[in-house]
């Protein structure tokens, strides 16, 4: 299809489904990962002219039934996204706003259309620069606040969530260096560590999955959106709470939340809008085994095959050992 | 063999530098972040082949030192690999963890030195 033919029938679905005419504009494609292609447009609804984000997953790949790793995957196809976003809006999360999801009957892709949040994703220019300063010292707590929403999400409103516990997690990641043949051991070591220091009894909620600087739209008061929710799955909510400490996704700032805050903060206004006390070890181990997931990760980008080879990709493959690094400064008390 | 001159990592370090000072400068978005990391890339290949070598020795020593007996740093490895994930050494154990420490310390050197400040 065409990108005329393409804005075309856009167009006419953006009509039917969130109002007429419905005229195009500004049409540019944004980003196109493995998972989904996101698009940027504008488009009159009556008088007014609207900022929309479109959002294009890729067809979920036919089962393979010789992949061991496919059992471990809990990842969301679909429309399953977009229905997830409409369960946060109505928690009280600030999410991107669903405005249409589009079927085949459509003539466009299977997606959906949300509003578009100006603001900043890129951590760095957040870190560093002078108009972020007030928003840099409250971000830390309402990253508490926000995720204990996420963790209010009714399961049963989002029953396609798949729940993959840490054990099982262990599991993948050590298959997944075993197929690759990876003799290493720092990550043999923290995938013991993990063993030995698993959770005990966590709660079961919605786990948003990538929680973290980076898919946070920062405005200068502050959070403005939590973005890319394909990552979401049920499961122990202390999961979130440790990724957004993890030391990759500080972007060198010094603080332990994202590099802009402190953990305390983090904690005690989770506690103040959950009533759920956290424990702050609990939430080292997510953080802790945080770092193995990062490793097993740039492992996975970094091993693609000659076919797919990219040099982006393969240098995240030379990252393994920053996470491992990572690892035991955190466990040995140096973070 | 006889060794061709100039070396290799001259050759690389050569090849950095024009992607850093000439190229990079005149581009912008995609391909100027796809050049930093080419670039980046080179002055990776280049160190590990100024220091691997001596990393390899001291890691080998390590090794034996570790598990009480000859073999190469593949075999090695593997072996510790597999005692960790048996339990043979506790997690605690000083001298299994001075040597991960170091081969991180080492790898890191090679793959990502500024991390090591951070």
């Amino acid at each position: 299809m065409s990108n005329d033919d393409f804005v075309a029938r856009l167009q006419a679905a953006v009509a039917r489904h969130i109002g007429a005419p419905g005229t195009v504009h500004n049409f540019q494609r944004l980003t196109g990962g493995a998972n989904k292609t996101t698009y940027s447009f504008d488009a009159d609804i009556g008088a007014k002219r609207e900022p929309f984000i479109l959002q294009v997953p890729a067809p979920a790949p036919p089962p393979d039934e010789n992949d061991p790793l496919a059992e471990y995957s809990v990842r969301i196809s679909g429309d399953q996204d977009a229905r997830l976003m409409i369960a946060a809006v109505k928690a009280g999360v600030p999410a991107p706003r669903v405005r249409a999801i589009f079927s085949e009957a459509d003539g466009v892709d299977v997606g959906w259309v949300t509003e578009r949040i100006e603001g900043e994703t890129l951590m760095p220019r957040v870190l560093r620069e002078e108009r972020y300063a007030s928003a840099r010292k409250i971000m830390a707590a309402q990253c508490g606040e926000i995720l204990a929403r996420i963790h209010k999400i009714d399961l049963a409103e989002v029953p396609f969530l798949k729940y993959l516990s840490a054990a099982r997690q262990i599991e993948s990641y050590q298959m997944t260096a075993d197929l690759l043949g990876l003799k290493l051991p720092a990550l043999e070591l923290t995938l013991r560590w993990a063993k030995e220091n698993l959770p005990v009894n966590p709660r079961h909620t919605v786990v948003h999955g990538d929680y973290r600087a980076g898919n946070f739209i920062v405005g200068d008061e502050g959070i403005r959106c939590i973005l890319d929710w394909e990552g979401a799955q049920a499961g122990d909510p202390m999961q979130d709470m440790g990724w957004v400490c993890v030391k990759t996704w500080r972007f060198g700032g010094r603080g332990p939340v994202g590099g802009f805050g402190r953990r305390e903060d983090l904690f005690w206004a989770y506690e103040k809008a959950s009533g759920h006390q956290v424990d702050p070890l609990h939430v080292r181990f997510w953080e802790a085994f945080g770092s193995t997931r990062w490793a097993i990760a740039s492992l996975r980008l970094g091993t693609r095959g000659i076919e797919e080879v990219d040099i982006e990709r393969s240098a995240i493959g030379r990252r393994i050992e920053e996470p491992l690094w990572d690892f035991l400064g955190l466990v040995e008390g140096r973070d | 063999m006889p060794k061709s001159m100039p070396e290799a990592t001259l050759l690389l370090r050569a090849a950095a530098k024009y992607l850093e000072n000439e190229l990079l400068p005149t581009l912008d978005g995609y391909h100027r972040f796809k050049t930093r990391v080419t670039a980046n890339a080179l002055h990776i290949v280049s160190r590990e082949l100024m220091m691997r070598a001596a990393q390899e020795v001291e890691e080998r020593k390590r090794l034996v030192d570790l598990l009480g007996h000859e073999g190469s740093v593949q075999e090695l490895s593997g072996e510790l690999c597999e005692k960790i994930r048996g339990g043979a050494f506790s997690l605690d154990d000083p001298r299994l963890r001075e040597h991960i420490r170091e081969s991180l310390h080492h790898a890191l050197e090679i793959n990502n030195p500024k991390w090591l400040t951070r």
